[in-house]
């Protein structure tokens, strides 16, 4: 997958809220894109066949 | 004895002097604070000292045991709890200076736990901004008392430094994803997360709501089980607190480790992230459970090593969406990691914490599978002993945006399994090396078991470290 750039970064930024400039711009690319690249490498058999790990119910 | 000595017993001692009544808490109180005016300015383990309530609550403990009333083995023992518990009438920052001058108006429960077991809160302890990084502190960074040129671990970083440092005589953190069992591994101390929904949450700052737990940081396995079996059981503030019976966690204490079956996690053991000395440290102490009786063999737990991705998901996320309104309106106020990571949180995706715990639900179960076959699952806490303190240095690229990937704690808090630390020996450098062990849900007495056999085996538990 390609990496997200500056402007992307900003742009999502602002979808929730808040603006991001530099110097953290820049390291939250590096630190979202390295997480994103991460998860993405990550396909284990069976994992589209399993729920969320769901609430953890108190005991009866 | 002399009072000058009592800080260097184990809790679990100091209790029994207490109970015989050869040890008065006041003494043993002030023997502490004695010690923290004296040392802490060079561990830096504790944000606030609670002198004059811990004389009072000392003397109080004095009194109903001189009168016949003894509540057990926390009676009358000093005790440090992190920063991240609300204490009634002191201030508790959660390390941040967000809430430099926060001051609740009730004790988390683990904090009035302890006061009702008898034990003597001595103060709060320094930690990581909110708990939710390993490195960022912001009031000062603990220095670990086997070199004073290291770092703790984190993020229950003060507790591991006044525990080794004999600050206290046991103390509390907080792991969400590691933070009690990385600073015992580093600071060569016990450090026990025990099973989530055995201990309340109710006033302790929020991580991952899945996965925080509150344990005990202590000298010795006693210590560890005398801590925990004070602050566990039903607390009706936590919807999810569990209503099952606590059992005294000492009776689990002694005897060999027969019939036990002890699976090695091979993908941890193998990991590049493990130093030579480290895996050494570790190997020997697997063998050493092989001859206490134990019947030792490898497992492979095939995501394991895939824990530190999904787990750093969720620990960007969940806090970052619980401390919205900070991150919007003072996020200059924060720390430079834990201001990168909320704003991390913030934008990932929502596929991406979706995936996160679909892949914990397979993790889970492949823990889960493993110990329907075995009692335990061993490996290293760490693949590395304590490293030098640095500054909390800008993110250049993605390479360096993950610092502790040798952290091998998160595939337990994924699990929902308890696992403890325990000293094995020592790395290169001359600094602890952890042992970690995890069980199935509710299984606390089977790893104090394991724990103490170990413990008791070796003598890692005995060794002073130098700078204190």
């Amino acid at each position: 997958m390609a990496d997200l750039n500056k402007d992307e970064i900003r742009a999502m930024g602002k979808a929730v809220g808040l603006d991001i400039q530099d110097p953290e711009l820049t390291e939250v690319m590096y630190s979202l894109n390295a997480l994103l690249e991460s998860l993405d490498a990550i396909n284990p058999p069976g994992l589209n066949d399993v729920e969320p790990l769901p609430i953890i119910l108190p005991p009866a | 004895m002399n009072k000058s000595e009592l800080p260097f017993l184990s809790a679990g001692d100091l209790s029994r002097l207490i109970q015989s009544k050869e040890v008065s808490p006041v003494e043993a109180t002030e023997a502490y604070l004695d010690r923290i005016e004296s040392l802490d300015h060079r561990f830096h383990s504790y944000l606030t000292i609670m002198r004059e309530q811990a004389l009072a609550d000392a003397g109080q403990a004095e009194q109903d045991i001189a009168s016949g009333q003894h509540r057990g083995p926390m009676h009358g023992v000093p005790v440090a709890v992190k920063d991240q518990f609300w204490s009634k009438g002191v201030r508790s920052t959660g390390g941040s200076r967000i809430l430099a001058d926060f001051v609740p108006d009730e004790d988390a429960t683990v904090i009035a736990k302890l006061r009702k077991a008898g034990a003597v809160v001595l103060g709060k302890t320094n930690m990581t901004e909110f708990a939710i990084t390993g490195f960022s502190h912001r009031y000062s960074t603990p220095r670990n008392p086997w070199d004073i040129d290291t770092y703790t671990g984190g993020s229950s970083s003060g507790s591991g430094a006044a525990t080794a440092a004999y600050l206290c005589a046991t103390s509390l953190g907080e792991d969400t994803g590691g933070s009690i069992r990385f600073p015992a591994a580093w600071c060569g101390l016990v450090g026990i997360r025990p099973s989530w929904g055995l201990v309340s949450r109710y006033g302790v700052m929020q991580g991952v709501w899945s996965m925080d737990t509150v344990g005990p940081i202590s000298r010795t396995v006693e210590d560890a089980a005398i801590t925990l079996g004070a602050i566990a059981g039903h607390d009706s503030k936590d919807l999810y607190s569990s209503t099952e019976p606590v059992p005294d966690y000492r009776q689990s204490l002694g005897g060999d480790l027969n019939g036990l079956k002890i699976g090695v996690i091979t993908e941890f053991m193998e990991s590049d992230l493990v130093e030579p000395a480290v895996r050494q440290s570790v190997s020997n102490a697997i063998a050493t459970l092989g001859e206490l009786g134990a019947t030792v063999e490898e497992v492979s737990i095939p995501l394991s090593m895939d824990a530190g991705v999904a787990s750093a998901v969720l620990l960007a996320v969940e806090p970052a969406l619980a401390q919205q309104d900070w991150i919007k309106d003072r996020i200059q106020d924060y720390g430079h990691d834990v201001r990168i990571l909320l704003l991390t949180g913030s934008l990932l995706p929502a596929q991406a914490y979706y995936k996160a715990q679909k892949l914990r639900t397979l993790l889970r179960q492949q823990v889960l599978d493993s110990l329907e076959k075995y009692d335990v699952l061993v490996l290293p806490t760490s693949g590395r002993g304590a490293q030098p303190r640095e500054e909390d240095p800008p993110i250049t690229s993605k390479e360096t945006a993950g610092r502790l990937a040798f952290l091998f704690t998160r595939i337990f808090n994924l699990a929902s399994c308890p696992a403890i630390s325990v000293p094995c020996g020592f790395d290169d450098r001359n600094m602890p090396v952890g042992l970690q062990i995890g069980a199935r849900p509710r299984a606390e007495e089977t790893i104090f078991k394991v724990a103490h056999a170990y413990e008791q085996a070796t003598s890692w538990h005995t060794m002073r470290p130098p700078g204190a």
